[in-house]
């Protein structure tokens, strides 16, 4: 493994150069792939704007199999937000999809506003009859949300069905903390896992709380998107992570790529250099890398990702090199 | 028809001096029952901010066994500080339901948040005591009952019960928010659940109580009580909108069970209404049912929801 290395292909969408529904102009953030027989549809998180606000909204693309061209975009809703006092009535960010039969399975990490922090979340599902094209929320509420020892901002989930049992990796909050008196509110999250027979009823593993990946930068790291591929005999997961405060701007403290491995899916051993996916100066990821999306197709692996600005101006591509 | 004597109104919380945090109302009464008293846990308020905005303590005040009329004490602080920040329960801790289980008391209790585009949300907690439900502290810093796709918000009026070796919560649950004349406004129906040990729930997923007055009826506070072979609950309802006054306000309704799951609503049998005149003239809400020395009696709010304070009936003749 020590010979893995990540190729970069470049920014390969730009939002902005697309129309999008609901006037949605820039973001395209969290690229995650559904594959067809004659193509690659990538649904990603934009934003139109509500009172001031974003709210973020779910689009997709579909690319050609080379993963350059592009065939068109999303022209409708593809995923409503929730009703008034719903969990996702303020944004969908991000939307994870999963086949299971003739349906497409959506988790979607709804967004509400609050009061004295920004943002509540929790984990949504939405089915898609029409092969992705539209989904329709199973309820007004969400699957996976704030438990007993997961006080808040469970999110980003991502689900993989192993073995006959339906694996969900995912983010919870272990609190808000001002870094000064004055400061705005910000959060730390860790990634934990859950199960499911039938990828509606959750059960979070050691009851909630039970961060499996180690930190490297200390107990005030956020660490966010966790996605699985099996590659060779090896569970490996691709995530970002980045310091709790002052992480917006550059100077070394905004989301980088994480990795770990695990050949059981419940021991995971971080190696986030092996292979090793970083900021390149003076290109549109110089100044952070995040939301890592790791798929197969046509015998290679790849990686979708966000550079700088959360993804404003697009996503880009890497390629695995063995 | 059951038949309740009023016996008046039991506390007013604007008698109360030198706790900034008791201020006004006095919701949501919950007995816990001791040899010389009868402790009624209740949520209270301090004076709203500057906007308007409330948050809500849990209490209590012992009464005298042999004079439920009596104060015999008045807690020195609510029995749980609020949560942190950023988390369900950060802005008040309301309503709360207590029960005896080995050397501790439960407490089940409504967790309150606020919302940019409605006022409020709502999940519920658990805190335990092991000082005889002086003080209680979190099980843990989330909810113990958060939200699922068919209970998406305002989970909230727990009534924490112990039946067959099985811990049941009667609670409610949001349906939608309601925008009436601008304002959103809550509307919830009465659901179950069931745990073994209190911390796992699972849930009945249904409405326990259909609608009588209208479609969006908000149901509030099932308090369940067994007697000769029965369960008993009474609850109470409002219409969704215009009900902050005695035309659209709380009353008090009752339904019946042999199963715990399945009840059958008769709301002329509830036997307690609105007074012509005082405390209880508008509305009625909140009832809480407990034996006491062979009697069986009735806690419950009066007008605006308690804001002046709760009160007792007693049965005459049998729950049955």
């Amino acid at each position: 493994m020590d010979a893995w290395h990540w190729q970069k292909l470049g920014k390969i969408f730009d939002p902005t150069e697309h129309h999008l529904a609901l006037q949605c102009i820039e973001y395209a953030q969290s690229p995650q792939v559904l594959v067809f027989d004659q193509f690659v549809r990538v649904y990603f998180s934009t934003r139109s704007v509500d009172q001031g606000k974003f709210l973020s909204q779910v689009a997709y693309v579909d690319l050609q199999r080379d993963l350059r061209q592009v065939i068109g975009v999303s022209d409708k809703v593809v995923i409503p937000l929730g009703d008034l006092g719903c969990f996702d009535e303020h944004g969908i960010f991000p939307v994870n999809v999963v086949r299971h039969g003739e349906l497409v399975y959506a988790y979607t990490s709804g967004w509400s506003r609050r009061v004295s922090v920004s943002v509540e979340t929790g984990i949504g599902l939405a089915i898609s009859q029409d092969q992705g094209c539209s989904f329709k929320r199973v309820g007004d509420g969400p699957v996976l949300g704030a438990s007993l020892h997961e006080p808040c901002l469970v999110v980003d989930g991502f689900v993989r069905h192993v073995n006959g049992t339906f694996h969900m990796w995912y983010i919870f909050g272990t609190g808000w903390r001002r870094s000064s008196q004055d400061s705005t509110p910000e959060r730390t999250y860790k990634i934990g896992h859950a199960t499911s027979a039938d990828g509606i009823q959750w059960d979070k593993e050691g009851g909630g709380a039970h961060q499996i990946v180690s930190d490297r930068l200390g107990p005030d790291e956020c660490q966010a998107l966790p996605c699985v591929l099996k590659i060779d005999a090896r569970f490996h997961m691709f995530f970002c992570y980045r310091e709790s405060f002052d992480f917006r701007k550059s100077g070394g403290r905004g989301y980088r790529i994480g990795h770990a491995w695990s050949e059981d899916l419940s021991n995971w051993h971080r190696d986030d250099d092996h292979p090793l996916l970083d900021v390149t100066p003076g290109e549109w990821d110089s100044d952070m890398v995040c939301y890592p999306h790791v798929f197969e197709l046509d015998g290679q692996i790849y990686m979708l990702y966000n550079g700088n600005e959360f993804g404003r101006f697009g996503f880009g591509l890497a390629v695995l090199k063995k | 028809m059951f038949s309740w004597r009023k016996l008046g109104k039991v506390f007013t919380p604007q008698d109360v001096t030198g706790r900034d945090w008791l201020s006004e109302f006095a919701q949501a009464p919950a007995t816990l029952i001791f040899d010389d008293f009868v402790r009624v846990y209740f949520s209270c308020r301090p004076a709203a901010d500057a906007q308007g905005r409330y948050v809500s303590h849990s209490a209590y005040i012992d009464l005298s066994r042999q004079n439920l009329l009596e104060i015999k004490a008045i807690a020195q602080q609510p029995i749980l500080p609020l949560g942190g920040l950023g988390v369900f329960d950060e802005y008040g801790v309301y309503p709360v339901s207590v029960i005896r289980h080995k050397q501790q008391v439960l407490a089940y209790y409504g967790g309150w948040t606020r919302c940019e585009s409605v006022p409020f949300n709502v999940a519920i907690g658990l805190a335990l005591s092991t000082d005889g439900g002086q003080t209680f502290q979190r099980a843990g810093l989330g909810p113990v009952l958060g939200y699922t796709p068919d209970e998406p918000f305002v989970i909230s009026g727990p009534k924490i019960r112990r039946f067959n070796g099985l811990f049941y919560l009667w609670y409610i649950a949001g349906r939608k928010w309601k925008r009436v004349n601008g304002r959103p406004e809550p509307v919830y129906k009465i659901r179950m659940a069931w745990s073994a040990d209190g911390l796992q729930w699972t849930r009945a997923h249904k409405d326990l109580i259909e609608n009588r007055i209208e479609d969006d009826e908000a149901q509030a506070s099932p308090d369940v009580f067994f007697s000769h072979g029965k369960y008993h609950m009474f609850f109470s309802y409002r219409f969704s909108s215009d009900y902050r006054n005695k035309t659209g306000g709380y009353r008090i309704g009752y339904a019946s069970s042999t199963n715990l799951i399945d009840w059958q609503r008769d709301d002329s049998k509830a036997g307690i209404d609105v007074s012509d005149e005082g405390w209880d003239s508008e509305m009625q809400s909140y009832p809480h049912v407990f034996e006491l020395d062979g009697r069986i009696y009735m806690a419950y709010l009066g007008n605006q929801v308690g804001r002046e304070g709760f009160g007792l009936a007693v049965l005459d003749g049998e729950l049955r």
